[in-house]
């Protein structure tokens, strides 16, 4: 799993590369990442899922969990191009309720409301 | 001036200790009772300071320096004497010291040493096949005991201690042995650690004429106050032996040994350093293997708690089946590693419904194990007070909110069935459980959010009604996300038609088709999650 980060206006955008999975510890370099933007003081994440062909229970709780930390620090996280598989995955897990997402990266940053789009 | 190896003058003493060479390297070497002595007597007949070796062009010559009891050369009492090969020395009456004067080659010789060191070593490697035949936890202890033994008589020391490093790269004192194969009281020498660790660091060997004239004097104090001047320290280089080519095998420095002595004896000499340097490459690769058989008896100990922890989570779980008055139930969990996440319980209630659980906590082994056993227990002591199913699971979610595991969720299905076949289930983001009914096929997706995420999450749920026959079949994600060799996932469709297949099938009956039926889809391919089902038959 790789993790890409840039700005635009406001929004931090992370690009994840790869599964995000208890076995490759995928996990673990989320939540680092999370914690290190909340800690830089971002209040608008969008997660880019657009290249992650797999996420299991667990890093399905590190991307819940990276949604509190970053709503405990003030902020908002959402989703950008999320897989059928995490839709459904979502879906299942009635999450789908708790994480915004968006089909395409602009529709993300218009609600974002980002400034110098 | 130093005389040509092979040929140079030496003394071999031989006492309590055992037996060790001392070169006659330098001007003028002291014989006495005295610590700072070259060759040391510890015997009350014996003068502080004895008697002398003056060499000069390759002549050994022997002087008393008016000592007590007088100095002697093959039994007769001398002032003065040119030592010849072979001459006998005794100071005083003391005759458990023997010294003798050799010159030439046909004495025994170093390289006899480290042969007598390299057999040793032979001998080593097949004690420790025998200590591995006895399932010994102690082989690490006594490979060092060995290896020490080996270098104290290779190089006539006195004393030697092995440290090894450990994961952080630090130096831990393991074992220490004293001359005459005994282990020291005490668990480490007073000694600086920062010989061990420059050898370590650099992985050279470095040897210390004497300690008083060193920098490091005052940290060696608790050394020099011994008597001990002298330090040969060489590090434990292991080299690996690799079977494919391109690896490159660099050496790794897994510890230091540390020898030291009151007398420089022989730790300087090239042959003993050559003889030392095989003993210390060869017992590298003895403690290694030590170290690596100990990490497999460790490993073998895990596997034996995994295998207890199995059972004890096995019999948290309920026994597989129940029968009621109106119902026929049947569950079954099957871990792909020793312990898993999964749980499933059946419970009665006080109005006279069955209840019954499934769930799956996200992650796998011993920490999924454990707060799936928490969620049971909290469950169980939930369950008869709560009169809503979607109650129970706010209660859940609470207490697992509460005993916060972070990023850990569980998600759950929970259903309570009465006896006039009213069935109230409420579902916390587990995948939708499959209600058979005459009528066909439809979901059980009523509930709310993923159960220990979210405080004060709230939780739906529905009521439907069943006639007799109709069944529920709830499962974790471990059954429709089997996969077979080719990746493909056994999937709803192919669960839906295993049941279909096996229609009017007893509970206990359906179970182990459908089990079958995913076992014979995975094939060979390894079961990369936990497989639970339950299914409730209302029977009216």
């Amino acid at each position: 799993m790789q993790l890409d980060q840039r700005t635009v206006g406001d929004v931090v955008i992370v690009t994840i590369r790869g599964e995000i999975t208890l076995n490759k510890g995928g996990d673990v370099v989320l939540k680092d990442k999370v914690r290190s933007l909340v800690q830089q003081g971002y209040k608008k994440a969008l997660i880019d899922l657009g290249d992650v062909p797999y996420v299991d229970s667990a890093g399905l709780g590190e991307l819940t969990q990276a949604y509190v930390s970053m709503k405990n620090g003030g902020g908002t996280l959402k989703l950008v191009r999320v897989t059928k598989r995490l839709k459904d995955l979502l879906a299942i897990t009635k999450l789908v309720t708790v994480f915004e997402s968006y089909d395409t990266e602009a529709a993300a940053l218009a609600s974002f409301g980002a400034a110098g789009v | 001036m130093v005389a040509p190896e092979g040929v140079a003058p030496r003394l071999l003493v031989t006492d309590v200790l055992g037996r060790r060479f001392i070169a006659l390297d330098k001007a003028v070497l002291t014989l006495g009772r005295r610590s700072e002595s070259d060759v040391r007597v510890a015997d009350a007949g014996v003068s502080r300071q004895h008697a002398e070796i003056h060499v000069k062009d390759s002549v050994c010559l022997i002087r008393d320096c008016g000592s007590k009891l007088g100095t002697y050369v093959n039994g007769e009492r001398r002032a003065e004497h040119v030592l010849t090969h072979g001459d006998h020395i005794r100071l005083g009456e003391n005759t458990d010291t023997s010294i003798v004067f050799l010159l030439g080659d046909d004495a025994p010789s170093q390289e006899n040493s480290a042969i007598a060191a390299a057999t040793e070593l032979r001998h080593m490697a097949g004690l420790l096949e025998g200590l591995r035949a006895l399932g010994s936890s102690r082989v690490l202890e006594d490979v060092l005991a060995l290896v020490l033994d080996a270098a104290i008589d290779v190089t006539g020391a006195e004393r030697g201690f092995i440290m090894l490093a450990n994961d952080q790269q630090r130096l831990e004192f393991k074992l220490a042995r004293v001359r005459g194969r005994v282990t020291p009281a005490g668990a480490t020498f007073d000694t600086s650690r920062k010989i061990p660790e420059t050898v370590y660091a650099t992985g050279k060997a470095a040897f210390v004429d004497d300690l008083l004239d060193d920098a490091m004097s005052v940290q060696h104090a608790g050394t020099v106050a011994l008597g001990i001047r002298h330090v040969l320290c060489t590090p434990l280089m292991l080299v690996q032996f690799v079977e494919r080519r391109e690896e490159r095998a660099e050496p790794r420095i897994i510890g230091v040994l540390y020898l030291d002595s009151r007398e420089k004896g022989t730790l300087r000499s090239a042959a003993t350093r050559g003889a030392l340097d095989m003993l210390s490459s060869e017992a590298a690769v003895a403690i290694e293997n030590a170290r690596l058989y100990r990490e497999a008896l460790e490993r073998a100990k895990l596997e034996q708690e995994l295998k207890v922890a199995a059972a004890i989570q096995q019999s948290l779980l309920p026994p597989g089946g129940r029968k009621g008055e109106f119902f026929t139930a049947a569950g079954s969990s099957v871990p792909c590693r020793a312990v898993g996440g999964d749980f499933f319980d059946y419970v009665d209630l006080p109005g006279g419904q069955f209840g019954f659980i499934l769930g799956d906590v996200a992650g796998k082994g011993s920490p999924a194990a454990l707060l799936a056993a928490a969620v049971l227990g909290m469950f169980s002591a939930e369950a008869g007070y709560q009169a809503h199913a979607a109650s129970v699971l706010a209660r859940l979610n609470h207490g697992l909110f509460r005993r916060r595991v972070e990023a850990r969720f569980v998600t759950t299905f929970y259903a309570m069935l009465a006896p006039d076949g009213t069935l109230t289930y409420t579902n916390g983001g587990h995948n939708p459980p499959v209600l058979v009914t005459r009528d066909g096929i439809r979901r059980l997706e009523t509930g709310g959010l993923v159960l220990g995420l979210f405080e004060g999450a709230t939780f739906e749920e529905e009521t439907v009604r069943l006639t007799p026959g109709d069944y529920v079949m709830a499962f974790s994600d471990g059954v429709t996300e089997a996969m077979n060799e080719s990746g493909d996932e056994y999937g709803d469709d192919r669960l839906l038609a295993a049941l279909a297949g096996h229609a009017g099938a007893s509970p206990q009956g359906l179970l182990e088709a459908v089990v079958a039926d995913v076992r014979g889809f995975c094939g060979h391919a390894l079961a990369h999650d936990d497989v639970t089902a339950v299914i409730v038959r209302y029977d009216g």
